[in-house]
This record gives structure tokens, C-alpha cells and sequence, in this order.
């Protein structure tokens, strides 16, 4: 078993035998050989099924604003102590529910884990062409895949890692209680924002077109919005009657509107972890436009989401010597 | 009911033939998603492939539909689609599903116009699995590669070959209005049909405990299972939207001023807004009463209403959670064939 695997595994099950946790929130393997799954364990025999692994890519820290919700009968918030497992983006996504006020620091106990990247089980199912993945695991930085055909692939990891991996700047999570080392974390590109460049060089026409496009393939099954730790929200816009913001329809305004609205949400807040563009039934390129805004908050108030728990969210603060440049 | 050969190099000029006479719909490569579309020529049709991501209910039951129409205090009907269709390579599980929805919008005492009209102008013209998925399930439920259940025409690829099976009037009506373009089958094809049918059940990998479902879920309302499922599920609604047989529906009224539409727009028990009521008050909290409905729902209430469960194990629910909240594992602990919360293998 890997190290790595192995202390998480150590720590989990100290950490409950202890009573310092009475939930920890961590990844097992899933019931498809390219899939973990989350888990949510309670006892230490528990621990023992908890993996980590180039499959981890679900960001655990979308589940914390709904264990400390209030609850809505009982008008009481939940009092337990949960650890939860996190790698850099996780913990930026949580690093920002501290500073909204939606999770108690108190209550958690954070494991962090640094990152070398996360598989994007999508690019091996294109590789293989249609053929199903009956094994995938990681073996010396290579990823070994068994079709159904019974035939190995050896594939480079590198080449098949999410993209948001291959421009993430902070593999290493900011904060933690506990930071479980072993493995160096990925090193970061140089240029991260390639794409989004690509995308401001269109004519505004062309850029219209693409959004459009993009949203053409919209079902409106609402994953994009469930799976981002961002979007805690009780009730959405999206579906909120009274008033009606939005029409629940499938007509393209309607698409384009919920989206629109709820990415512009994030600006500020969102730290690219890819949540949902994963979790994306249709392939929707949603990273495009949330992108966009990372870069331009970061042009405009030199500021990173989820970086530092102290320093106040550029879009809840002003500053008096504020130049206001953007609305000039 | 007849058996016919389809060579494939004529499977261009059948296609060809249908799409003079009706709307043809059939997998297409769209923006990277395997999907049911229109196609004008035989070339859109996908080569190769497994099954659609989205399932065909929506040809039959839109994500959206004007019911009607109004304008100060006018209501104006909308024209149903007069065209008359074929769905050509269908997969079986799918087909499938067809009858179930028939059973929900076209039972008595409940016709839904809207769906019938589309219902009665389609010929389905399905394709027999050879190569079962992992996520394949459908002979847990009494489905099958191989059945002819909500298909009109069903095609066995002999490689070379198509077998082309006649199952309804409508299916063998459309064969023979095809004339020459097909032949009769010999006993050599009807042989590899049976060899396709066996190693395509030889292909299912996936087997679930689903004897006795209902009954169980009759005293597990209140099962303590409920409380550890839901955990890791985002409340999304992939699993209603992609699921064949899922079929709830939200009716508003897209109006300005007096004027509007009256639109059917699906829904999923799976979202909050689902079961909110006018007084504020939402009887399904969190995704534990939601999750549990849906099951419920499937594998219980409609067993009741239809005598039928609501799942064909298509498994693009399984294929496309975000969170790999697997269907089969739910059943296994139904059953008590598995620890709670414990992985599938």
C-alpha cells in the first residue's frame, strides 16, 4: 500500500478512536475501477477503507455548509467535529467557507494532503475509444489501464491529468491541522491562463458564438451548481418562485441566464477546482468563463480566492484608496 | 412476424429510403455527446457505439413544452408535430422504457395528448446489444440485449449482416414498404442470431438481488439505511435527467402581461423546489427524503401502480454521478445483501 495511503488511513483512525472527530469526510474507491467515491465514516474499523489515489478528484469540501446548516425544524446547527480530507483546491474552496461565515473553524479538523494532480477519467475514456476501463491504477507516475479486451494500457500521467491540475498554482493546501507529506506536490505551469487569452482574442461575435455553443449542450440538471462548494445557497435563484428570476425552461435564454447568474456568483470566490466541469454530464466547458473571472480579479484587486483565511474577499470590502478603475 | 437480412452496404439506401418518408431520428456525434437527432442523410448516423448519454424520452416527452397558448384570455392551441417518425438503433433497455412511460402517459383515466400523438407517429427500430457495458443491468429488472419489448423492428448485427425482426404490424409494415431492399433470412443468419443472443448474455457482468424489492421497501420508510445513502449526494438531478423512465413534470406559464404560454418543463424529485408547498412548508427537507422517494418511487410505487419496476438498468445513472452514488449499490442494501455504505465489489 502507498505511504501516503497508509498514514491517512493512521490518522483517520486515530483521530476517531480519540473522539477528536466524530465524522471525517475522505475519499474510497468507487464501484467503477476509474472512480473513488466520497465517504463519510464514523467508526475507526472504517478508516481502513479510506484511499488516496490519482482518482481523488471530488472536492469534499462542497459538503460542509450543508452538515453545519441550520436545520430548518430544529432551528439548531449541528455541534459535531468533522475531519475532512482535502488537497489544495479542496482546502481553498473551505479557506472560503471560513470567510463567509458558512462553517465553524472550531468544528473541523483539517487533513490536507499535498497534490501531484488528479486523473481526468474523461481523456482516458477517449483514449480508449469506446472500450471500457475494467482497471485503472496508479504505478510509478504511470497510470495502468486494462481494457475490456483484457488489453494493458500504460499511460503517462501527465498527459492525462484534469486541466484544472495543469494550471494549478497551489497543489499544497493553505491551511490545516494536519498535512500528511511523502510526495512533493505537482509543479505548477508558467503561464496558466493560455486559454482564457485565446478565448479575449476573439471578436466579441466569436466569443457569443462559443458561450453559446457551450450552453446549447446544457440539460439544466443543475450538477454544475450542486457540486460547487460555492454554490451553498438554501435556495437558488435559479429555482426560487416568488419572484420567478429565471424560467425553468430549456430555451437558450433561459440556459444562458442561470449560468450567467450563477458563475458571476463565484467571481472572487471560485478557486478552479474543477468541480463542475467533472461532475458536467454533457460536457459543458464551464472552466472558460469562471477562469475569466479568476484572471480578471486577480488583474483588478491582485487578489486569489482561498489563498489566506485574513485577507478580506475583494468583492464583501473597499478600500479608500480604491482607484476604481474598473468602472471608469 | 418476418425475418429479414439488411446487407450493410445497403444500410445507406435503407436509411436513405426512411428518411424520404418520415422524420429520422438516430445517434449522432453532437458537440461530443452521443445523442438522438434528426438526421437528413444516412452519414450523420454514429458508426459505433454503446448507447446515447441522454436517453430517448425526450423525443416523446420534451424538457420543455408549450401546452398551450393564450392571449388575453384566449387559449390557443399548439398544433402537435404531425410528422410521422422513426427512431432507428435503439438500444433494448431503452425501448423498454418506451412502455413504461406509456403506462404513466397513456393509462386510463390519464391520456396525455401530447405524448400519445408522438407515441402513435413513431416506429421504433431498435438494435440488439452484443457488447453489454459494465454499468449494464437490465436483465435484473427482466430486461434483456436481446428483447423485442417497445420495439417495432429489431435489428441483430451479424456483422456483415443486419437480421432485421418484424415484432409489431406497425414494424412489419414499414419492412414491407421497403420491398426488394431487404431479403429472407437463412438458416445460417438465424444461427449467428442465436449465437449474438448467447454471447450477449454472456456478456452481462452486472447481476443485482432485486426478488422480493418491493415487498422490502413496503416496512423501510423509516430504515435507518436512508440516513447513510444520501451522504455523499449533491441533490443534482443527472440521475432523473438521464434516467429513461423518470418522467415528473412542473407546469408554469411563461406569460407577459396577458399574454403567454403555458409550458411543461421537466422535474426532478431530486430538487428542492420539488415538493414546496404554497404554505412555505417542504415535507422533503434534504436529500435523505428526496433520495429515498426516488427509490421508492422506482422500486416500490410503481411496482404498486403499474405492476412494474421503473428501472430498465440502462446504468447511465451509474456512469454519470458525480460522486459514483451507484443505483446497484442502493439495491444490494435493500436486499441486505450489503453492509451499509460499504463500496459495490
Amino acid at each position: 500500500m502507498d505511504e501516503i495511503e497508509s498514514k491517512l488511513r493512521q490518522t483517520a483512525k486515530q483521530l476517531l478512536s480519540e473522539g477528536k472527530v466524530d465524522l471525517l469526510i475522505g475519499y474510497r474507491q468507487g464501484s467503477l475501477p476509474s472512480k473513488t467515491t466520497p465517504c463519510f465514516i464514523t467508526q475507526e474499523q472504517e478508516a481502513a477503507e479510506l484511499v488516496w489515489n490519482s482518482f481523488c478528484t471530488n472536492n469534499l469540501a462542497v459538503y460542509l455548509p450543508g452538515l453545519f446548516r441550520l436545520d430548518p425544524r430544529s432551528k439548531k446547527r449541528e455541534q459535531k467535529k468533522v475531519g475532512i480530507v482535502v488537497k489544495g483546491c479542496d482546502c481553498r474552496s473551505l479557506v472560503g467557507h471560513l470567510k463567509e461565515g458558512q462553517v465553524p473553524r472550531e468544528n473541523l479538523v483539517i487533513i490536507g494532503l499535498p497534490c501531484q494532480g488528479m486523473i481526468d477519467e474523461k481523456k482516458i475514456v477517449a483514449k480508449l475509444e469506446g472500450k471500457e476501463i475494467i482497471k485503472a491504477e496508479e504505478q510509478n507516475g504511470q497510470i495502468l489501464v486494462v481494457d475490456e479486451k483484457g488489453q494493458e494500457i500504460r499511460l503517462a500521467k501527465e498527459d492525462f491529468l484534469r486541466d484544472c491540475c495543469l494550471v494549478c498554482q497551489h497543489p499544497v493546501p493553505p491551511l490545516y491541522d494536519i498535512l500528511i507529506e511523502g510526495k512533493t506536490a505537482r509543479q505548477a505551469v508558467s503561464d496558466e491562463y493560455t486559454e482564457v487569452k485565446e478565448l479575449e482574442e476573439r471578436s466579441i461575435d466569436q466569443r457569443w458564438e462559443f458561450f453559446q455553443r457551450q450552453m446549447s449542450k446544457c440539460i439544466r440538471c443543475y450538477a454544475c451548481r450542486n457540486a460547487c462548494p460555492l454554490c451553498y445557497c438554501p435556495e437558488c435563484f435559479a429555482e426560487q418562485s416568488q419572484p420567478r428570476w429565471v424560467g425553468t425552461t430549456d430555451d437558450p435564454s433561459d440556459i444562458m441566464a442561470f449560468h450567467l447568474g450563477r458563475i458571476f456568483h463565484t467571481a472572487g470566490r471560485c478557486v478552479d477546482c474543477g468541480a463542475c466541469e467533472a461532475a458536467c454530464p454533457m460536457g459543458v466547458e464551464l472552466r472558460k468563463l469562471t477562469r475569466k473571472l479568476i484572471k480578471d480579479v486577480g488583474e483588478l484587486f491582485g487578489y486569489e480566492a482561498g489563498v489566506s483565511a485574513e485577507e478580506p474577499p475583494p468583492l464583501a470590502t473597499y478600500k479608500l484608496d480604491d482607484d476604481d478603475e474598473f468602472i471608469k | 412476424m418476418t425475418e429479414k437480412i439488411l446487407t450493410k452496404d445497403k444500410q445507406k439506401e435503407f436509411l436513405s429510403r426512411l428518411i424520404k418518408v418520415y422524420q429520422v431520428f438516430a445517434p449522432v456525434e453532437k458537440e461530443g455527446n452521443l445523442l438522438f437527432s434528426q438526421i437528413n442523410t444516412p452519414e450523420e448516423l454514429a458508426e459505433e457505439y454503446r448507447n446515447t448519454k441522454l436517453p430517448p424520452k425526450e423525443l416523446f416527452f420534451p424538457h420543455s413544452e408549450a401546452l398551450f397558448r393564450f392571449r388575453k384570455g384566449q387559449v390557443i392551441e399548439e398544433s402537435p408535430n404531425e410528422a410521422e417518425r422513426v427512431i432507428f438503433g435503439m438500444r433494448p433497455c431503452d425501448a423498454k422504457s418506451l412502455t413504461l412511460l406509456d403506462m404513466v402517459f397513456n393509462t386510463e383515466g390519464f391520456k396525455d395528448p401530447y405524448f400519445i400523438a408522438r407515441r402513435e407517429k413513431t416506429t421504433v427500430i431498435s438494435i440488439a446489444c452484443a457488447q453489454p457495458q459494465i454499468t449494464c443491468f437490465c436483465t435484473s429488472f427482466g430486461g434483456s440485449p436481446v428483447s423485442e419489448e417497445g420495439s417495432d423492428i429489431l435489428l441483430f448485427d451479424l456483422g456483415e449482416n443486419y437480421l432485421v425482426k418484424s415484432i409489431t404490424p406497425k414494424g412489419q409494415q414499414l419492412i414491407d414498404s421497403l420491398g426488394g431492399l431487404l431479403t429472407d433470412a437463412q438458416k445460417s443468419d438465424l444461427k449467428k442470431r442465436d449465437e449474438l443472443i448467447k454471447t450477449a448474455l454472456a456478456e452481462m457482468k452486472s447481476e443485482i438481488p432485486t426478488e422480493g424489492l418491493k415487498e422490502k421497501l413496503e416496512g423501510m420508510f423509516d430504515s435507518p439505511i436512508w440516513e447513510k445513502i444520501h451522504l455523499k449526494c449533491l441533490g443534482c438531478g443527472i440521475c432523473t435527467y438521464l434516467c429513461p423512465t423518470c418522467h415528473c413534470f412542473d407546469i408554469v406559464d411563461e406569460a407577459v402581461d396577458s399574454e403567454g404560454k403555458r409550458v411543461r418543463n421537466w422535474d426532478s424529485c431530486m430538487y428542492p423546489q420539488f415538493t414546496i408547498q404554497a404554505s412555505g412548508l417542504n415535507p422533503r427537507l434534504s436529500n435523505k427524503e428526496r433520495l429515498r422517494q426516488r427509490m421508492m418511487h422506482k422500486f416500490n410505487y410503481s411496482v404498486s401502480n403499474y405492476g412494474q419496476t421503473f428501472c430498465v438498468g440502462c446504468g447511465r445513472c451509474i456512469r454519470n454521478c458525480p460522486v459514483n452514488l451507484d443505483i446497484r449499490e442502493i439495491v444490494k442494501l435493500i436486499s441486505g445483501k450489503q453492509e451499509a455504505g460499504r463500496s459495490f465489489q
